[in-house]
């Protein structure tokens, strides 16, 4: 009871900075005209649409806080793996036993759940992108990171091309040439229509499952991540220029509530979003191994 | 007559939700009533709706992103 309490004051905490981090991210709130412009370019939003300067340069390569914040969730998740599963046990601690459940997840129930049972072959892909999904998406909560990498179009399209790269290869390596064929030329429509549903089929398989896939988490972390900082970072500025407005400024109470509500929420986007990129990617590889399903 | 102003992407993003937003509610719904009908099969009802709610909102998704481009 005591070890609990303690986790959930400590979780309550660091949930609370990051609300903070999140709610003065408007730039020198007071000499915003807040008849005008209610938003002065939070920098929080910034970074979402822009590249911050660069902390600093390699060679022809700018690391910026974002490239800084990927080679960190890349570092974390193999940290993670290696503690995790560096003297394999009987027993496992606290937190392997999270690890291994997250791994047994992905493997028994994403990977040979959908695939079938040779869908072992793929788990170790698909584990790499669901922890690095899953830790791009958790710094969208974490204080002082406060950025979803995975909400700069770059992570999630890279990951949506291997993806892509490895459904066709797959294709092609288990069923030859037919499996183009069988996308383009399918058997089982009326011929008069035959080649209506193949372009259809032709477009959807190769070109808008990439896009829809990146797209998908994309659009999930900068929703959530721009209600988050429009949200509390209004309803803190309702608070802070109490002083100019007066009673006025118990209108950013409800801005504010209903933004502590959506951090809330973003925990649950953020699990399910890394669990659909994964499932999906395994949909994709299962329709490459068996194409008449 | 006032000049009316705002983003026409606005407009275009709220049209794009309206399909999704019906999509949504049927496949959950009828998640649910295979959930209640057959318990014992919950699991791979739930993992099928994920997939038809993902599946169904990407094109809501696809608008909020067409309401940065334009």
């Amino acid at each position: 009871m005591k070890w609990r309490s303690r986790v959930l004051l400590l979780g309550l905490a660091v949930m609370a900075i990051a609300v903070a981090i999140y709610s003065t991210s408007i730039p020198e709130a007071h000499e915003c005209d807040t008849a005008k412009e209610i938003i002065c370019a939070p920098t929080n939003v910034v970074e979402l649409f822009e590249h911050k300067e660069a902390l600093f340069s390699m060679g022809p390569f700018d690391v910026t806080r974002t490239v800084f914040l990927i080679f960190l969730a890349t570092l974390i998740v193999v940290a993670a793996l290696y503690f995790a599963f560096r003297t394999p046990k009987i027993v496992p601690g606290k937190f392997g036993v999270v690890m291994e459940s997250m791994v047994s997840f992905v493997r028994d129930d994403v990977a040979k759940g959908t695939i079938g049972p040779d869908g072992g072959r793929y788990a170790p892909y698909l584990l790499a992108v669901f922890l690095l999904v899953l830790v791009g998406n958790l710094f969208e909560l974490l204080p002082l990171i406060n950025f979803p990498i995975t909400s700069r179009m770059a992570i999630p399209a890279m990951l949506a091309v291997f993806t892509w790269v490895i459904f066709v290869f797959v294709g092609f390596a288990k069923n030859g040439f037919a499996y183009v064929w069988g996308i383009i030329w399918p058997k089982s429509v009326p011929l008069g229509l035959r080649w209506l549903v193949g372009l259809i089929e032709f477009v959807s398989t190769f070109l808008l499952r990439p896009i829809t896939l990146a797209v998908r988490l994309f659009a999930n972390l900068v929703a959530g991540h721009l209600m988050l900082t429009l949200l509390l970072a209004s309803g803190w500025l309702f608070f802070s220029s109490a002083g100019e407005i007066g009673a006025r400024a118990l209108i950013g109470v409800p801005w504010f509530a209903f933004g502590l509500l959506i951090f809330a929420f973003e925990f649950v986007v953020i699990v399910l979003q890394a669990y659909i990129f994964t499932l999906l990617s395994a949909v994709y590889i299962q329709t490459s191994v068996h194409p008449e399903h | 007559m006032e000049e009316i102003k705002g983003a026409l992407a606005l407009i275009g993003y709220g049209l794009a939700a309206i399909g999704p937003g019906v999509g949504i509610g049927i496949v959950v719904g009828n998640a649910i009533q295979a959930m209640a009908r057959q318990p014992e099969a919950a699991g791979m009802a739930r993992t099928t709706m994920f997939l038809g709610i993902a599946f169904t909102e990407a094109l809501a998704l696809i608008g909020f992103v067409l309401f940065f481009i334009a």
